[in-house]
């Protein structure tokens, strides 16, 4: 205790300078405008949607901060230390582990204490909610994703990154295989069949595509999430404490994705091309790739980087079926200046309607899962993607969902995993080899 | 060394004019001088202040952590030497040593060989547009590291990047992998570290060969010397001090390589393959949020730089002694 009080002393001095310096030089502004800082990612935050905010409230300003999902982690990190000037900030969920652990739920404000105002109240959000109030609306285990284990709520989810398999009819055809989605489903009940699937479309290459290195799924290393999102343990197992028990070395289900991921990339059906690098941009245009593990999320992506393969794209179920990544949470840094007006824009901004919309243009899909029978979703569809009904399938995929307890380094177990299985598919080390370095810089997570 | 001196008798000669001038006058300095002992200690407190509240401060305030558990968010216990200890056992801390070294001797000495030859082009008195040319070559030095990172990352791409499309009209020649291959690696950093450095080494290399005197080149070419025979016998030599300061110069950038191999992979690849010391400090304090454990690694790297600095003093001093100026 004495150790923290003398940091947060020092920290003290240094915010005390940099305040008074900053008095002293910064003439204070008109407090009537307010300015609502957001710190996100991607395309958590939706410019159309933004701008229709601003117009139903001229008085509030909205200035999304764009960075890396790791980078902005750290910032946030940071800033809880010395505060810092957001008022929103995005977090994923893989680090929602992180966050509701120990006493970091402090740095953000606990929503169930908040209360809506009525000024949304003509936009549908009725005033005087609390984060309590509005739970009902949303997927059960993927609220609590944003519930601390000191049961504060420190997030409101925004979306559910539901996975299916996005494919290329045009390539499908070209290789011989069935183009429709249900045929195309039907091909890989389990990831066996579906890295036959993948080994039948490679044989049909010519040599100069195996050359440039086309192949069957983008990168075989992707594999590895959708099996191990599959379950219902990862590295976690809850315990009845914060932390839970880690199982890293001993959950089956995690030798399992591995082995699998492993048995897709010795048999050469990916075109070793890592996610949203140049190579990868380029190759979606390119037909490098004849399917990727697509989140929902990531159907905004494709469809920007590869305009020109419009029409040609379609979607089909994932193997074994239900497949989960990503997902994002909204959260209120407890040093922010604005918080009412924050909670008032996240009610209206994470509503049912909202989401709605977010996800017919941005593809996000949406955590209120009283949407889920909702004819506006399951009717919905995608021209892109050869009208495939994207709002059915994903909701289909949600549904089969299994909660999966995030753990506080989930993030960086996940990516320590990602390695090694890069190091495999470099043919760098032998599978045994990396797994077990995988396994010993985890040890050394632990360690210091 | 005294010995060295001595024989020389280099030393002596330019002090002493300077003095018997300074014995002659004892009346005080004009201008700034004059404040001397009034004024002087609040004229450069603004400087020690900031030093010491963002320089030393902080260099305290670490080597005090790095003997702590240390997590920004968490609780920090008392940690002892572990922090050390377990650095010297860790694989991944040898690991960056050995990348640190190997891109550093990459980009060094290429940069170097390229730099030389680039300033004895331009030291021709010929050439035309020499302003221009001189200018242009300061261009990539103040780009953004990460513009830089970002364009070359798609030369140097597996399937669709420049370089490797002209490899692979080779017959029977593979692409490189660029990332994953340890050398390969090195060798597109190094490229990124060569590109933004070479020129300002070349203005560097130029400043010193234009300060050769022409009577040299003039006696010479008398004596019959070719081109490539004054460059080898007379520039080379007079560059000696120049190339050590670069050389100086250049491993204090080395030991700092953090901005390419970070944007290339922030891991520093599947292997650890272009992990550098810098890099390795990084992610341990800011993504495995090991605050103490990084300030141990702040403080190992402190040493290293230290031994390096020996090495370089013992070789300048070796250096200056033997050759004539």
């Amino acid at each position: 205790m004495k150790k923290l009080t003398t940091r947060n002393a020092f920290l003290g001095v240094i915010v005390a300078i940099a305040v008074s310096a900053g008095l002293l030089t910064v003439p204070a502004k008109a407090a009537d405008p307010i300015t609502l800082t957001i710190w996100t990612f991607g395309e958590v935050i939706q410019p159309g949607l933004q701008r229709e905010y601003q117009k139903l409230h001229p008085e509030i300003k909205i200035i999304p901060i764009k960075n890396d999902v790791d980078p902005l982690h750290q910032k946030t990190i940071l800033s809880c230390q010395t505060g810092g000037p957001a008022d929103i900030i995005a977090f994923e969920v893989p680090y929602s582990g992180y966050w509701r652990t120990g006493n970091r739920p402090n740095c953000f404000q606990d929503l169930r204490q908040m209360k809506t105002t009525d000024t949304n109240a003509a936009a549908g959000v009725a005033a005087g909610l609390s984060a309590t109030d509005i739970k009902k609306n949303y997927l059960p285990w993927r609220w609590e994703q944003g519930v601390a284990f000191n049961d504060s709520v420190i997030g409101i989810p925004t979306d559910v990154g539901g996975l299916q398999v996005a494919y290329r009819s045009d390539l499908f055809k070209k290789a011989g295989l069935p183009t429709d989605r249900v045929a195309v489903s039907k091909l890989w009940p389990t990831w066996e069949k579906f890295i036959e699937v993948g080994q039948k479309y490679v044989s049909k290459l010519t040599p100069a595509e195996k050359k440039s290195n086309k192949g069957f799924i983008d990168d075989a290393g992707s594999i590895y999430a959708a099996v191990m999102n599959q379950g219902t343990v990862k590295y976690y197992q809850p315990d009845g404490t914060d932390a839970g028990k880690l199982v890293y070395k001993t959950n089956p289900q995690i030798k399992k994705a591995w082995d699998t991921t492993v048995k897709a990339l010795n048999a050469g059906i990916g075109a070793r091309l890592g996610q949203f690098t140049s190579d990868w941009n380029i190759g979606m245009n390119k037909g490098a790739m004849a399917t990727i593990l697509a989140p929902a999320w990531m159907l905004d992506y494709i469809k920007k980087q590869a305009p020109d393969t419009k029409g040609k794209w379609d979607i089909a179920d994932l193997p074994v079926g239900g497949g989960n990544q990503g997902g994002t949470e909204l959260a209120i840094p407890s040093y922010s200046k604005n918080k009412q007006a924050a909670y008032d824009f996240l009610t209206w901004y994470l509503a049912p309607e909202q989401q709605l919309k977010v996800f017919k243009t941005y593809g996000l899909f949406p955590s209120t899962s009283v949407l889920y029978d909702d004819a506006a979703l399951l009717e919905y569809k995608d021209e892109f993607f050869s009208n495939a009904p994207v709002g059915q399938i994903y909701t289909k995929g949600v549904l089969k969902l299994k909660p999966i307890f995030e753990g506080e380094l989930q993030r960086k177990i996940d990516s320590t995993f990602g390695a090694g299985l890069g190091r495999v598919a470099s043919k760098k080390m032998t599978s045994e080899k990396s797994y077990a370095l995988v396994i010993s810089d985890i040890d050394k997570l632990f360690r210091n | 060394m005294t010995l060295i001196k001595d024989s020389k008798g280099r030393s002596k000669a330019p002090l002493t004019p300077w003095k018997q001038k300074s014995k002659k006058e004892k009346k005080p300095l004009p201008g700034v001088a004059s404040l001397n002992g009034r004024w002087g200690y609040p004229a450069i407190a603004p400087f020690f202040m900031i030093f010491l509240i963002f320089g030393v401060a902080p260099v305290a305030y670490s080597i005090y952590i790095s003997f702590f558990k240390w997590d920004p968010l968490g609780t920090s216990e008392f940690n002892g030497l572990n922090n050390f200890i377990f650095l010297l056992q860790d694989s991944d801390f040898w690991l960056a040593i050995r990348n640190t070294f190997s891109i550093w001797a990459l980009s060094t000495f290429p940069q170097m060989l390229i730099a030389i030859s680039l300033a004895a082009i331009l030291r021709n008195r010929r050439l035309k547009g020499k302003s221009f040319w001189r200018t242009i070559l300061l261009v990539p030095n103040i780009t953004s590291v990460i513009a830089i990172t970002i364009v070359f990352q798609q030369l140097f791409g597996r399937d669709y990047g420049l370089i490797n499309g002209i490899i692979g009209l080779i017959p029977g020649v593979d692409h490189i992998d660029f990332i994953e291959g340890i050398i390969p690696s090195h060798i597109q950093i190094a490229t990124m570290i060569t590109w933004r450095w070479v020129g300002y080494n070349t203005l560097i290399f130029l400043a010193s060969m234009l300060a050769i005197p022409d009577e040299l080149y003039e006696s010479a070419s008398v004596d019959g010397a070719t081109k490539w025979q004054q460059f080898k016998y007379v520039t080379l030599p007079s560059l000696k001090n120049t190339i050590t300061f670069v050389l100086i110069v250049g491993t204090i950038g080395g030991l700092q390589v953090f901005a390419e191999p970070q944007q290339l992979a922030a891991d520093g690849g599947s292997t650890k393959q272009f992990l550098t010391l810098t890099l390795f400090l990084y992610n341990q304090a800011f993504l495995n949020n090991k605050y103490g454990y990084a300030a141990a690694i702040g403080i190992a790297i402190t040493v290293i730089v230290l031994i390096i600095s020996a090495i370089n003093f013992v070789i300048t001093r070796r250096i200056s002694g033997e050759g004539g100026r």
